[in-house]
């Protein structure tokens, strides 16, 4: 089941958090609210970590990583890498990578066996991003964005892209990637997906103005409920285009 | 939502209030006070302003009236219909444009008696032009009296009116009086429609929304309809009758199969008929209700030839289902039918046009062709599994209720869940710097090691003797001179102890330089030679070499020097005896000097500021002769 949530009253819950298959990190807010969201369904399984990056709470647009590694930017101090070092588990390799596109939630987007990065990334940072997430790197636009970690959210169960990503385009992707694709939206029509979304292989969060339609897409393309992924194109199909018109 | 919400038209107060609100809202807002002898043009001013204000407050509020109502030409056909049947659309048209024409009728009143104005000579035809032109205004407003009660009327009502979309997905149900589709919309949705077992109870339209397919639906329950022709339709019937015309919906047409609604299912079959054309181009579902009284089988018993008649429908493709809202039973099944045709022709209907192709790539998953052989495995924890097929555990305490029961003191442990071997380390403190250095600098991962590897190598070297000092064989004369080094400092440390001992506390202590020398060269030479010592060689000797004690620094300017040998300044005589020839003449010069002087004393007391009379005395105060007036006039 996917989970409808806010950070302080906005619906951008990417932003403030980062999910991945072994930790999720959540940005230090007025209150502990939204932790505690993340707290409840996780904490069984993956540490729940408070985070911050250079003093902000912009976690997820600043971090990238996957069950393998963290990568953080130059930015962040050192006590905040610290603080990351002691939270993760030691198989979670963490590395602050010199990177002029700093903002590395929105340049990168992977799972845990291959990322997408923005086309103009540092050689350097593609080898480092290749060594620390143990993953194939390739340089990519989704839908002629050259942010595809804002456009595109990824987990080892599926993935979704920005809503104008034509037909040819998601099935190269996806021969890329290795999950099945489908284009779409969250928070009543947002493409910012990687802004409104947190995905890993068995949890799901959005934003709370995300629409039943667009919930159902979300949770079957990654698995979440039991419908198969296919159910997009067959059974959800009427409802989707009677909504989207 | 719906777009059409006529809930916020203001209130349209009756013709006698609308007055007095205008008239006295003049009264607070413009001037009041007016006085015969101001300038005329002053007064004329005074009197316009009234007039224009009044004119400007009627039309202000006329004109939000007339906008505020919906134009039935702007609207949705179904609600300009529906207005029609409701309000009679001739009745509205003309309440309206009477409204409008009266706010040109004010307009015109004013400014007709704003030109009167101009000519106005005098405060009081000024004022009795005022006083007509409100007059005449006022008698215009009266005269509204019926088109804005029946306007109030009109906005009371209509804000009531359900909020129907006429463009989203719709189920609209349909049918004779007392047939059960109020009870239908009260099983499918949350509306709480009256339901009463008597025709006619629903007399206006109803509203409800329910889910499917992950959508949301709208029910719309209208009146029931009677068998007779459109014109003769009442305002009730007429409401089912625009809403089945004009919304696109899926219908669902209920027929009474029990007959207890005392409509016969020939006349029911009649009902649809007649209102038959209005479904064209709409999903049709024939629901038979009430089958926990009579069910088809058991009608086709007792009476087949009412059974054809259903059935007649059947061979024309119109899906008949049977159900009982009070068993409930076929109920979801007759929803589920209506929403999946309904969608199905919007749906296709969609798909025509051209906006489809854009979203045509939101419906299509993906699926990755096989490019290597490596298997790309989703990672999920087995504890993920367990705890989905656990039962829910007792709550766990979460950071949220922590900050709710420690309220104010609450505060954000970072170091709480540290993942560390030791958990003791968990507070443990690194400093961020140290000596000027960042200790994240000097944090190696393999740091332990290089460690051990430091130790092992200082093992080795101490092993190896590299830390064994040789001591040197010192001979007896070195020995000696050791001791004796030690010996004197030790002793110097000790003096300097016992100086620091016996020197008096808080007491100044006396420089050398004032005490009588006790030591000096020439002493020691004498004493020396006294003794017997040859001083005649001692060139080179210690105290030959001695340097004077005070050094004395150059001085800091040069002593001027002239021709003569001394300054000429120097020697000059002092100005008292410059020119004096003999002491006698000196006490004389004395004695005159302190004379002139003590004038100049005594005024040396008084300053600028002090009183001063110039004169005393002045002399025409004094001079001539005085009568009996006093003489200190001044």
């Amino acid at each position: 089941m996917a989970i409808r949530c806010q950070f302080e009253g906005s619906n951008e819950i990417g932003v403030f958090a980062k999910l991945t298959n072994a930790y999720c990190l959540t940005g230090i807010g007025a209150s502990a609210n939204f932790y505690s969201i993340f707290e409840e369904q996780l904490s069984d399984t993956i540490p729940v970590v408070f985070t911050s990056i250079a003093g902000c709470r912009i976690i997820g647009t600043m971090v990238t990583g996957n069950r393998h590694g963290l990568l953080v930017p130059s930015t962040t101090t050192d006590t905040e890498l610290q603080l990351l070092r002691d939270h993760l588990p030691d198989k979670v390799k963490v590395q602050r990578i010199e990177e002029r596109l700093s903002a590395l939630g929105n340049v990168v987007v992977c799972n845990d066996y291959v990322a997408l990065v923005h086309p103009d990334i540092d050689r350097e940072t593609e080898e480092t991003i290749h060594d620390v997430l143990q993953v194939e790197v390739f340089r990519h636009t989704v839908a002629n964005n050259v942010l595809v970690g804002s456009y595109a959210v990824l987990s080892n169960q599926g993935g979704i892209v920005h809503p104008a990503t034509p037909t040819q385009e998601q099935d190269e992707l996806s021969m890329l990637l290795q999950v099945p694709l489908v284009a779409g939206t969250v928070n009543r029509g947002s493409n910012a997906l990687a802004a409104g979304l947190l995905v890993n292989d068995w949890a799901a969060f959005c934003g709370m103005d995300t629409t039943a339609t667009e919930l159902n897409v979300i949770e079957s393309i990654f698995k979440i409920n039991d419908a198969p992924q296919s159910a997009i194109s067959t059974t959800m199909r009427k409802a989707l285009i009677d909504s989207m018109t | 939502m719906s777009h059409y919400n006529f809930k916020k038209i203001t209130i349209v107060p009756s013709a006698k209030d609308f007055i007095n609100i205008i008239l006295s809202k003049t009264q607070r807002k413009t001037p009041t006070v007016i006085h015969k002898q101001f300038k005329i043009s002053r007064i004329r001013r005074f009197y316009m302003t009234k007039v224009k204000y009044t004119q400007q407050s009627f039309h202000d509020k006329l004109t939000a009236i007339v906008t505020e109502f919906p134009k039935l030409e702007d609207l949705h056909p179904f609600y300009a219909d529906l207005l029609n049947t409701l309000y009679n659309k001739d009745h509205y048209k003309l309440s309206l444009g009477q409204i409008n024409m009266a706010r040109h009728l004010i307009d015109k009143v004013a400014s007709d008696y704003v030109k009167l104005l101009k000519y106005g000579d005098s405060l009081y035809r000024c004022k009795q032009l005022k006083k007509s032109a409100l007059g005449r205004m006022a008698t215009i407003m009266k005269k509204q009296g019926p088109p804005l009660k029946y306007l109030e009327e009109v906005r009371q009502h209509i804000s009531r009116l359900p909020s129907i979309d006429p463009n989203t997905r719709s189920l609209l149900l349909c049918g004779c009086p007392n047939a059960g589709k109020s009870s239908f919309i009260n099983l499918i949705t949350r509306a709480d429609v009256e339901v009463q077992p008597y025709a006619f109870t629903t007399k206006s339209l109803y509203v409800g929304h329910t889910d499917y397919e992950y959508l949301r639906w709208q029910v719309i329950d209208t009146p029931g309809v009677l068998d007779r022709p459109f014109d003769e339709m009442n305002t009730i019937e007429l409401q089912a009758i625009t809403a089945l015309a004009h919304i696109r919906a899926a219908v669902i047409f209920f027929l009474d199969i029990s007959e207890t609604c005392d409509i016969q299912i020939e006349q029911q079959m009649k009902i649809f008929d007649s209102i038959k054309p209005l479904f064209a181009n709409k999903p049709l579902l024939v629901a038979c209700n009430k089958i926990d009284i009579t069910s088809l089988e058991g009608l086709e018993e007792k009476y087949p030839e009412k059974r054809e008649l259903i059935a007649a429908l059947e061979r024309e493709n119109i899906p008949v289902m049977e159900m009982s809202t009070l068993s409930q039973e076929g109920v979801m099944e007759v929803k589920k039918e209506a929403c999946d045709r309904l969608l199905a022709k919007r749906v296709d209907a969609k798909m025509r046009t051209r906006k489809a192709d854009s979203i045509l790539n939101r419906v299509h998953v993906a699926m990755p062709a096989q490019r290597d052989q490596k298997i790309r495995e989703p990672f999920i924890p087995e504890k993920v599994n367990q705890k989905k097929s656990e039962a829910a555990k007792p709550k766990k305490k979460f950071e949220r209720d922590l900050e709710e029961e420690l309220m104010d003191d609450y505060s954000l442990d970072l170091n709480k869940n540290k993942d560390l071997e030791n958990d003791e380390w968990k507070y443990d403190k690194i400093p961020h710097i140290v000596d000027g250095y960042n200790v994240a600098d000097f944090i190696d991962p393999d740091i332990m090691k290089k460690l051990e590897e430091l130790e092992a190598e200082e093992e080795a070297r101490e092993k190896n003797g590299f830390y064994v000092v040789e001591v040197e064989e010192e001979d007896e004369e070195m020995k000696e001179i050791h001791r004796l080094a030690q010996k004197i400092r030790e002793k110097k440390i000790i003096n300097a102890i016992n100086a620091r001992i016996d020197r008096p506390k808080g007491k100044a202590v006396m420089p050398r330089v004032s005490r009588k020398r006790e030591r000096s060269v020439s002493r020691l030479r004498s004493e020396f030679e006294e003794l017997g010592v040859d001083m005649s060689d001692v060139d080179g000797c210690h105290f030959t070499r001695t340097k004077s004690v005070s050094r004395s620094r150059p001085p800091l300017k040069k002593a001027r020097v002239d021709s003569e040998g001394r300054v000429r300044s120097s020697s000059k005589t002092p100005r008292d005896q410059s020119g004096v020839r003999d002491a006698k003449m000196a006490k004389k010069m004395k004695t005159i000097g302190r004379k002139a002087q003590s004038q100049l004393n005594r005024d040396g007391r008084k300053g600028e500021a002090d009183r001063h009379v110039y004169n005393l005395k002045p002399k025409h105060l004094f001079a001539g002769k005085r009568g009996l007036g006093s003489a200190s006039r001044r």
